[in-house]
């Protein structure tokens, strides 16, 4: 009789200790799925959106930018991008990198062919950013094939083919790519942990977010915007939302007289 | 009896306290649910806690799998590496530190004395400035 009984509340024992440690393991898990316990302090790597080898050509990204709704004043995705992909901030205009600003008409579109525009439209302020040209020229300049044009019409930079030759840097008619003069981790004021950073000596251009694209994400400034006054898609796919702003609206490229057929659009 | 009753009451609580702290978790974090963005088809956890290769190939030939993986995932989009048990990785250098950047001299230690200096660390990252 004893001798059952003390089978029973070592029994017992066990299923006790057992039952405490799955309680204990189902609440660390939970934990850690709700992000409470960081399971690692850097990017998750998370298996990408194309499981396979992408189709070149099919896919083109755009932009369209609606600078009705651009109000002047607000950097709030020159700000989300820069902080998003660690661009440094040398605060003077000779080391200056940027992957997306806001300039005048008159820079931005130079060659704009109507004359006497509204002033209010001439006084206006205009995102400009890499236009992820269809045929574009800084591709063709690269000697070390470091920036080329991805199969998904996005112009691409690999940093570590990157010679500094700044061969690319004159061939782009919109001023889209910058040069590391010095080292800009000196100069990253708040860095992400989710993006590495470029080192001296390298170019460096918006990279249309393809870091986040391969998330299922949009873009920073797309995201960003308060106004939404940015559309992004996919420029082959006739039933997209850029596609169908782009028919409903009257829309403008920059310089689009040089043949490079941007990718970003404009309403003015 | 009174023991078993008492295990079913704890597994009780438990269950409820862990419904209960799940969903209050889920409710209340911001973002992450928000904005189905177009370009969305599907992504899902990587399991990290296999090794993508034996230890003593990743010792001799490391460089060359990052070199590979690097060239096929920027510039022909194949971002998925298949390991020889058939699972699944992201070409990513992050894949790696996952697991690796928890010694923070893993990279340097052999590093130092093979006295070699790679450039990972002048825009990537590196196991010893990670948080």
């Amino acid at each position: 009789m004893s001798s059952v009984s003390d089978g029973n509340t070592m029994m017992n024992e066990q299923r006790r200790e057992f039952i405490k440690k799955t309680a204990l393991g189902v609440l660390v898990g939970l934990g850690a799925a709700s992000g409470l316990v960081p399971a690692f302090s850097l990017e998750k790597t998370i298996l990408p959106v194309w499981d396979e080898k992408p189709v070149p050509g099919k896919i083109r990204w755009g932009m369209l930018i609606d600078t009705r709704k651009c109000k002047d004043g607000c950097r709030q995705c020159v700000a989300a991008c820069h902080h998003a992909h660690n661009v440094p901030d040398f605060k003077n205009k000779k080391d200056e990198v940027k992957w997306i600003w806001k300039s005048s008409y008159q820079n931005v579109f130079p060659t704009a062919s109507q004359q006497f525009v509204s002033p209010e439209i001439q006084d206006r302020s205009y995102l400009a950013l890499c236009n992820h040209c269809a045929d574009s020229p800084c591709t063709k300049a690269c000697p070390t094939e470091a920036t080329f044009k991805r199969w998904d019409g996005i112009v691409s930079m690999d940093y570590h083919r990157c010679i500094g030759c700044r061969f690319c840097m004159a061939a782009c008619p919109y001023g889209s790519r910058s040069f590391n003069w010095q080292d800009p981790r000196t100069a990253i004021h708040d860095p992400v942990t989710t993006y590495p950073t470029r080192e001296q000596g390298v170019v460096e251009k918006c990279n249309f977010c393809s870091d986040r694209l391969v998330k299922g994400l949009q873009p920073a400034c797309t995201e960003a915007c308060p106004e939404h006054a940015l559309t992004f898609g996919d420029l082959n796919d006739s039933r997209s939302d850029i596609r169908r702003l782009l028919e409903t609206n009257e829309t403008m490229q920059r310089k689009p007289e040089l043949g490079t057929k941007p990718s970003v659009f404009y309403i003015i | 009896m009174e023991v078993m009753m008492k295990s079913k009451k704890l597994l009780w609580t438990i269950a409820v306290t862990a419904i209960v702290l799940f969903t209050v978790l889920h409710v209340f974090r911001k973002g992450e649910a928000e904005t189905p963005p177009s370009p969305v088809h599907r992504v899902s956890l990587i399991d990290s806690t296999k090794c993508i290769a034996p230890a003593a190939f990743m010792r001799a030939n490391h460089m060359q799998v990052l070199y590979e993986w690097r060239n096929s995932s920027v510039r022909t989009g194949n971002r998925v590496y298949i390991a020889s048990n058939g699972s699944k990785f992201e070409k990513s250098l992050n894949t790696c530190l996952g697991c690796h950047s928890n010694n923070k001299l893993f990279c340097f230690n052999c590093h130092n004395y093979a006295n070699v200096k790679p450039k990972c660390w002048n825009c990537h990252l590196s196991p010893m400035e990670t948080p």
